[in-house]
């Protein structure tokens, strides 16, 4: 009817279509047109199972203990908020790197205080298929922390006052009530974990590898890595992993509906589930998981870039800047991979929230045929590991022939989709807040569609919309997954390189560069929020 | 062309594949109220935003001041901004993120109103609904009503012909609402302006309207003035819906309802003989302690003291009569009392 918001709408569709489609298509393609070689390996096949499987058992009962804990209110709540979801800012890479140079059997700093105190015996062994799931349980907690979170606040305390006025006693409201009401966002959030597990590269990468366990992912990479590239095999593991993903997927809505994908958006009120018992215990399993999953691999990664060479006797530890002052301006990639980093950020942070919006926008607010479709769509790179995708947009382009290969447009393209559920969630959220009303006051007192979005939608929805941006900028600065396999010399990015130094250079060097990249990070979000706070002071 | 202020016709609009409303025409005249009044549900809202431009209807056309903003047939459709009316929403949709200046503002700049004659404009309004005083304050900073009149001032600030209301004071305590009611009267004769105004409270439609239109599952049952959809309910669901508790089976014959039990009422309009239903109000019945000319003996089951007046529930062989009386004297539960209803209170309505 209206004409801007047709555009819009075929637009919107057009453009995630033609974004999502093809390299999943591709994928589908190859994979089967490939076979089932890769389920020859069986042991591949099994380790990727259990590796997924342990780490979302660890990050849903970390994540799941993390928000129970911290719901019930404990000293201290806000700050622990903010730091038991630092690893997300961190990353799966540099987490698994501060492990290892924690853990590491022979020059851990941990094994190497173990050593001196308990002997040569007493070894923690990181480097190994147990390690690497820990750690990546721990960098994956703060996803079923968050969603498990949102459904407590969103739980009526009503339900829980109920049960205890009908003479249950708490532990039972907690098991037969507050249990069952979480159900849903435990299963959303274990789906998420899992998806996420099977297409992690860098921990299994990290700690994986070195000790010969490989999971579908490290194949992938090694397949592509061998000369001449293995494509075809590749892409078959990915078409497992797809499968996998798409199949959970499917399973999870059918038994749960499209309500549980929702985020909450209702009244923020805080539930009190029953007055906390043993605040300070609660506080101090929140301040363990702080500690394991972000202070000591920080301080391992900060103690390896600065020390003149590995050990944990004090008496001999000498301190250094060299590696930093390597990394700064004797290693040729850092300038360019700091440059391309910040660029792809910065447009893929704003291009997936502006699209975000967009899908959001004509999902919940046109009436356009089709918008159940559209919103399927953008939710489907959720249920797409990101290198999977990345070995569909590389099939495409190496025959599409798009002057995009080769450069960071690629880069572009591929993190832009594996972010869009995550732009679209965030602004949908934002979205159902306001009501319909606001808008349509607007057209009736004359402003045409855009003047209405410029005035009333965008100022409205602006602090959910840069929130949003501020994490993906995050997330985008330090993807690995897909990079690792789309970047080529002239697109490298700061992630890339530092795996990079981490698989030929010297692990000094590597700390420095994953401090840089933090910093990097840290650096733009600050002026980003600075630049705010100013125009809001105005 | 229609002289109408507001014509709609054969308007049809469906969401998905249910209609919510079923082909409806009517016409608001220059200056006056006309009111949708129907249970929730019936399609008042999908009306009122049909004629904003806010749904896209299937079939029909749709006048503003004799300019088509709609028609199917044509396929014109004007977006909402360009059909030159107010609009005071059930939420008020009040701008969280400006003052209640901005508010009343938006528009205007909107329309291209130059920033000299802006500020005039809007204390104008303001002062129209008075809150010219708090023109700078922040819009989350308003209590309800007076959320309600920057909805209000905001939807004049254009000097609209023509302004849509969707339920502007469910959202507010009894008293308010009754002072709001008088106020918005007063603006809407004192500016000319005509409205159409949706309402589920008959009281209000009746208080406010010039023209009531009765609707249910979307389709007008019953169009009149206030006074005609009162007293002269057509059909069963609008006597229902107006506050007629008395509605009873019969067979009419010779201008009378003959009801079960051998009772005979007259009514004041003859209808066709056959079945019907006979209606009246409460309050039309008259109770008696002893036995009276043309008064039917029955037995009080309930007395209910509603302040003003008691409501009695009467047994009367197999019929149920609800009747008031003064309070004083009243009648107790289970004692025998007599009853009558003049025929000019008693109309016919089909099963
Ligand atoms: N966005 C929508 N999608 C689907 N159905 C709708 C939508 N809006 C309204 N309806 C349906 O259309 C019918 C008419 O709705 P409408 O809002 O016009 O009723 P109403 O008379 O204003 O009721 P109320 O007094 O409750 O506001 C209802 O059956 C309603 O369920
Ligand atoms: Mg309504």
């Amino acid at each position: 009817m209206l004409r801007a918001e047709t555009v819009l709408g075929i637009g919107v569709s057009a453009l995630v279509a033609v974004l999502v489609l093809p390299p999943l298509i591709a994928v589908m393609v190859t994979g089967v047109g490939a076979g089932f070689a890769p389920l020859r390996h069986t042991d591949l096949v099994l380790n990727t199972l259990l590796f997924g499987l342990l780490t979302t058992l660890g990050a849903l009962v970390t994540g799941g203990a993390l928000a129970l804990a911290l719901g019930a209110g404990v000293p201290g709540r806000t700050l622990l908020e903010r730091l038991v979801v630092m690893p997300l800012y961190l990353t799966p890479l540099l987490t698994a790197m501060g492990w290892n140079w924690l853990g590491s059997p022979r020059s851990g700093l941990l094994n190497l205080l173990l050593h001196a105190a308990f002997g040569p015996h007493v070894t923690l062994d990181i480097v190994s298929p147990a390690g690497a799931m820990a750690v990546a349980a721990l960098a994956t907690a703060p996803l079923p922390f968050l969603l498990i979170s949102d459904a407590l606040r969103g739980l009526d305390p009503a339900l829980l006052e109920a049960a205890r006025v009908h003479g249950a006693m708490p532990a039972r409201v907690f098991r037969r009530v507050t249990l069952p009401l979480l159900l849903p966002a435990g299963l959303a959030a274990a789906m998420l974990v899992f998806v996420q597990a099977i297409g992690l590269f860098s921990v299994p990468a990290v700690l994986g590898m070195p000790a010969g366990f490989y999971v579908a992912t490290t194949e992938i990479y090694r397949l592509l890595e061998s000369y001449p590239p293995r494509i075809a095999d590749a892409t078959a593991w990915g078409m497992l992993l797809l499968a996998i993903a798409a199949l959970l997927t499917f399973t999870q809505s059918a038994l749960l509906g499209r309500r549980s994908f929702v985020t909450i958006t209702g009244k923020a009120f805080r539930p009190n589930l029953r007055s906390p018992a043993a605040p300070g215990l609660r506080a101090a399993l929140a301040w363990l998981y702080v500690a394991l999953a972000t202070v000591l691999p920080l301080l391992a990664l900060l103690w390896a870039a600065s020390s003149a060479f590995v050990t944990a006797d004090f008496r001999l530890m000498r301190f250094t800047a060299a590696h930093f002052a390597f990394v700064l301006f004797g290693y040729p990639k850092t300038w360019l991979a700091v440059g391309n980093s910040v660029l792809l950020g910065v447009l893929t942070a704003s291009l997936v929230c502006l699209l975000g919006l967009a899908v959001s926008w004509v999902v919940l607010r046109a009436r356009q045929a089709g918008r159940g479709v559209l919103d399927q769509l953008s939710m489907l790179p959720l249920s797409m590991p990101a290198m999977v995708f990345a070995l569909g947009l590389l099939w495409v382009y190496v025959r599409v022939r798009l002057p995009i290969y080769g450069t960071i447009g690629i880069l572009l393209l591929a993190y832009c989709t594996h972010y869009l559920p995550f732009g679209v969630r965030t602004s949908s959220a934002a979205l159902r807040q306001l009501h319909p009303e606001l808008e349509e006051a607007a057209r009736v007192a004359g402003a045409s569609w855009l003047r209405t979005m410029r005035r009333i939608t965008f100022p409205l929805v602006q602090p959910a919309v840069l929130a949003a941006w501020v994490l993906l900028f995050v997330m985008a600065m330090q993807e690995v997954s897909s990079s690792i396999l789309l970047y080529t010399s002239r697109s490298i990015v700061l992630s890339v390189a530092v795996f990079d130094l981490w698989e030929n250079g010297n692990p000094s060097d590597v700390a420095a560069l994953g401090f840089l990249q933090l910093a990097a990070s840290f650096i733009v979000v600050s002026l980003v929020l600075g630049l705010r706070q100013r125009r809001g002071v105005t | 062309m229609s002289a109408g202020a507001v014509s709609v016709q054969a308007l049809l609009v469906a969401h998905g594949t249910v209609p919510a409303v079923r082909g409806i025409s009517f016409e608001a005249r220059a200056g006056e109220v006309l009111t949708l009044l129907g249970p929730s549900g019936c399609g008042k809202t999908t009306t009122l935003r049909a004629v904003a431009g806010l749904e896209a209807p299937r079939e029909g056309r749709i006048a503003i001041d004799g300019r088509t903003v709609f028609d199917a047939a044509r396929r014109t459709n004007l977006p909402p901004e360009r059909r030159g009316l107010a609009m005071v929403f059930q939420s008020y949709a009040i701008w969280p993120h400006m003052t209640v200046f901005e508010n009343v503002a938006f528009g205007l700049r909107a329309r291209g109103v130059a920033d000299g004659d802006l500020a005039g404009a809007v204390r104008r309004s303001l002062d129209l609904v008075g809150l010219g005083a708090l023109a700078e304050r922040p819009a989350t900073r308003l209590s309800g009503g007076q959320q309600q009149r920057v909805a209000l001032a905001r939807s004049i600030a254009g000097d609209p012909r023509v302004i849509l209301l969707d339920e502007p004071l469910s959202n507010l305590d009894a008293q308010l609402r009754l002072a709001m009611r008088a106020e918005f009267k007063a603006l809407q004769r004192r500016l000319g302006l005509t409205a159409i105004y949706v309402t589920h409270d008959q009281e209000e439609a009746l208080v406010l309207s010039d023209r009531v239109l009765v609707m249910r599952d979307g389709a007008i049952e019953q169009a009149g003035t206030p006074a005609e959809i009162h007293d002269t309910p057509r059909s069963r669901f609008v006597a229902e819906f107006v506050g007629v508790r008395n509605i009873l089976p019969c067979e009419v014959a010779e201008a009378a309802a003959l009801l079960p039990g051998g009772l005979r009422l007259p009514v004041r309009e003859a209808a066709p003989d056959g079945p019907a239903a006979v209606c009246f109000r409460p309050i039309s019945v008259q109770l008696f302690p002893h036995a009276a000319p043309g008064a039917h003996p029955a037995t009080v089951v309930a007395a209910t003291y509603l302040g003003d007046f008691m409501q009695y529930e009467l047994r009367c062989g197999e019929l149920a009569i609800c009747a008031r009386g003064l309070p004083r004297p009243d009648f107790a539960e289970g004692a025998p009392v007599f009853w009558s209803v003049p025929a000019d209170a008693c109309f016919l309505v089909a099963t």
